[in-house]
This record gives C-alpha cells, sequence and structure tokens, in this order.
C-alpha cells in the first residue's frame, strides 16, 4: 500500500467538520450524502472519528454475496461497486465496527471509498486528526 | 483490449465484456428493465436494442440486444438511430400494455412520447414483466427460493407450490432487484414477512433496532464464515463500541505517556 490513512484521536476536537466534508463530497442530484466518518465522543469532550478500517480480511467483502465490494488496488480502499449491488443490507450487518450503512436519501448502501485516493474529510480536519499521507 | 465506434465516437473496450456495459460507462443513456450488473444478462426485457454494423457489412446492419452482445474489434454502434428509437417505442407501448399500472414503466413512456398504450391492456396484470431478475439474483445468492411456475399468460413467478418457500432466506435481494417494484414485502420490530413466510429478526441487544433475518445471518455464517456476534448489534451500537474501545486505547497510551 503506499498511502495511509492516519486517525489521531488525541487532536480531534469534535468539530465535525469531517462529517460535513465527507457528506458534500459525495453529494449527488443535489442533495448532501451520509457521512461516511462519524465523530463520537467516547467521554465528556473526548472525540474519536470512527471510519473504516479498510480491514484486510474484511467482513463486508466477504459477506457480500454480489461481489460488489473489492478493493481498489491503488488506494487500498474497499470500494461499493453500485452496479452490482442489490441492497441485501449484508455488509451493514456484518461490518464489526458499524462502518457500512443504509442512506435513505439516495437509496444506497454508503462506506468509506477514501474518495477514490484524496479524501476530503482529512483535507479539512481543522486539527490535523485525520491524515492521509505517503509512506 | 478492442476498439469500437459508438455514435461514431471510438472507444475502447475490454474483450468480452458486454455491450450494455460499455455504453452506460460511456455515458449514453440506453432504457433497460432487466439488467443489473449482479446478475448474468438474459436479454428479457428487450429495452436496450440497438443498431450494430462492421465495415465489411458494406452498410448492412442488424438490431441486437446490447447487454447480450459481447463487444468485438471494429464494430459500429449507433444507439439512438429513428429504427433503434421506433423498436424501443414498439417495446415500451407493449410494456405498457402489459403492465399499465407501474410508474417505473409509466415514467420511461412518457420520455418517449407515449402516454396511453396502442394496445388492449392485460386484465388483472401486476405489473410483472417477467423479466427474471429476482429468481436470478436467488440464484446467484445460491438459494432458487423462487422460480417461474405455470406456461404461457398464466406464467408467474411464485416459490415453490405457492407455499412458504422453504429455501429463502429473506434478504430482500428479489424485492430489492424488481426494476417495477411488484415483490411486497413487511417489516415489523422484529418480524419479516416476504412470500408468505415470515422470519424472525435479529434485534440489536443494545438498542433493539432490526438488523438482518435470522436465516440470512445464519446463511452467511455458514457460507462467509462471519462471526456470530457481527451481527448481534446495530451498526449505530456497533460505531459507539468501537469509539469506547479506541478511546480507552487512547486513554492509555495518554497514560503510559505520562
Amino acid at each position: 500500500m503506499k498511502y495511509q490513512f492516519e486517525v489521531i484521536p488525541s487532536k480531534c476536537i469534535g468539530c465535525r467538520t469531517c462529517e460535513l466534508a465527507c457528506a458534500f463530497a459525495h453529494a449527488q442530484n443535489q442533495k448532501p450524502g451520509k457521512s461516511r466518518i462519524y465523530p463520537l465522543a467516547y467521554a465528556p469532550d473526548k472525540y474519536v472519528p470512527v471510519t473504516c478500517l479498510q480491514c484486510d480480511d474484511a467482513a463486508c467483502v466477504k459477506s457480500c454475496m454480489f461481489n460488489a465490494l473489492r478493493r481498489n488496488e491503488e488506494t487500498g480502499a474497499v470500494e461499493l461497486d453500485k452496479e452490482r449491488c442489490v441492497k441485501c443490507g449484508a455488509c451493514v450487518a456484518a461490518c464489526p465496527f458499524g462502518c457500512a450503512l443504509i442512506d435513505d436519501v439516495h437509496d444506497e448502501i454508503v462506506k468509506c471509498d477514501l474518495c477514490g485516493g484524496s479524501p476530503a474529510c482529512a483535507a479539512f480536519c481543522p486539527t490535523k486528526a485525520l491524515v492521509y499521507k505517503r509512506v | 483490449m478492442v476498439h469500437i465506434t459508438i455514435n461514431g465516437k471510438v472507444v475502447k473496450a475490454a474483450e468480452g465484456e458486454m455491450l450494455l456495459t460499455v455504453l452506460k460507462r460511456e455515458g449514453i443513456d440506453i432504457p433497460a428493465l432487466c439488467h443489473h450488473e449482479a446478475i448474468e444478462p438474459t436479454g428479457n426485457c428487450r429495452l436496450c436494442m440497438v443498431e450494430i454494423s462492421r465495415a465489411e457489412w458494406e452498410g448492412w446492419k442488424k438490431h441486437v440486444t446490447s447487454c447480450l452482445y459481447p463487444v468485438e474489434d471494429g464494430l459500429i454502434v449507433n444507439t439512438h438511430t429513428p429504427e433503434v428509437i421506433e423498436i424501443r417505442k414498439t417495446i415500451i407501448d407493449l410494456q405498457l400494455a402489459n403492465c399499465p399500472d407501474s410508474d417505473v414503466i409509466q415514467k420511461m413512456a412518457e420520455e418517449y412520447g407515449i402516454y396511453k398504450t396502442s394496445y388492449e391492456t392485460v386484465p388483472e396484470g401486476d405489473n410483472c414483466i417477467m423479466c427474471y431478475a429476482c429468481t436470478r439474483i436467488c440464484e446467484v445468492l445460491g438459494k432458487s427460493a423462487i422460480s417461474a411456475v405455470m406456461r404461457g399468460h398464466k406464467k408467474v413467478i411464485a416459490p415453490p407450490f405457492g407455499e412458504e418457500p422453504p429455501d429463502c432466506i429473506g434478504c430482500l435481494a428479489c424485492a430489492q432487484i424488481c426494476p417495477t417494484n411488484v415483490i411486497p414485502w413487511t417489516d415489523t420490530d422484529s418480524t419479516r414477512t416476504i412470500w408468505k413466510k415470515t422470519f424472525d429478526l435479529i434485534t440489536c441487544t443494545s438498542c433493539g433496532k432490526a438488523v438482518i433475518t435470522k436465516d440470512f445471518a445464519e446463511y452467511l455464517m455458514a457460507q462467509r464464515q462471519i462471526p456470530k456476534e457481527y451481527f448481534e448489534t446495530c451498526d449505530e451500537c456497533k460505531r459507539m463500541a468501537t469509539a469506547r474501545k479506541m478511546g480507552e486505547i487512547v486513554t492509555k497510551a495518554q497514560e503510559a505517556a505520562l
């Protein structure tokens, strides 16, 4: 893998800019999409931006009976092929981290795709708690 | 790699790819009802008809369903000639007679300027276009719980003997893929009913939200070796658990650094 997506929870201030950046980066038909990153508070004023870990042995990929989820070898992200997806929800139920979910507005399954190689969340994070870098 | 000409523009395509896949990738609007990338093409709806030709055919041409036609080098494709439009209009007109109440087909017909079918409509039609997308997706899943029964105009998609399908796992793939949305299902807080069979839904152990049917989860556990505990909580609770777990690690690391 040529790039690494780093999450540094200690730097996260819970401003939710990443969530907005994600929703707008995945907008369709002039409507923002559902965010693929979730800054959650694990203690008062302490936040973790929870996002897809792009697991090596991913449960979502294994659970998909239609091969709609495949790894993009260039970015290392597990990407959803919308043309092959039937929205059965197997990946949503199988992901142990809860990072695949159903977007009711656009009627599709969403998961982090690292924006195809330039994640909007990392670009907008004001405290650099999200870093996308070459390794 | 092969080169084909689509509406005068030369494009590259992979060998063995179906023409419709290439056309869609090029952003050309081709109506199709029964096409889905997850299932094998069968050309049942006939809507994706295009005109093909080759330089050596000296002006001869033919009309093919693009979903079933593998691309070949030197193919000349025209997608919106008056003949193709006329063929498509006839097919849509027939589909509209078959499914007069279908929103999807009505909308498609309006796009082609058809507001009323010129044929006699099917009495008591159920909007099913017999495209077999549902049976094909069920086959891909490895279940084949439903199939076409009876013959001729009596043909319908149904479970065996019209009873509860023993192989159905309640995944809703058939209902989701149906182009005209004719497969009904109902969900309550803890059950799901489809094809007259009622399934128990696994509910989140912490918030009670429905996750997936028990049968589908068991199928995934057996087929794809997904651990049972992955299905026990809903996505929202799983995210919160992830945040807490990560928080613990952060707190421990910070304490160790002090």
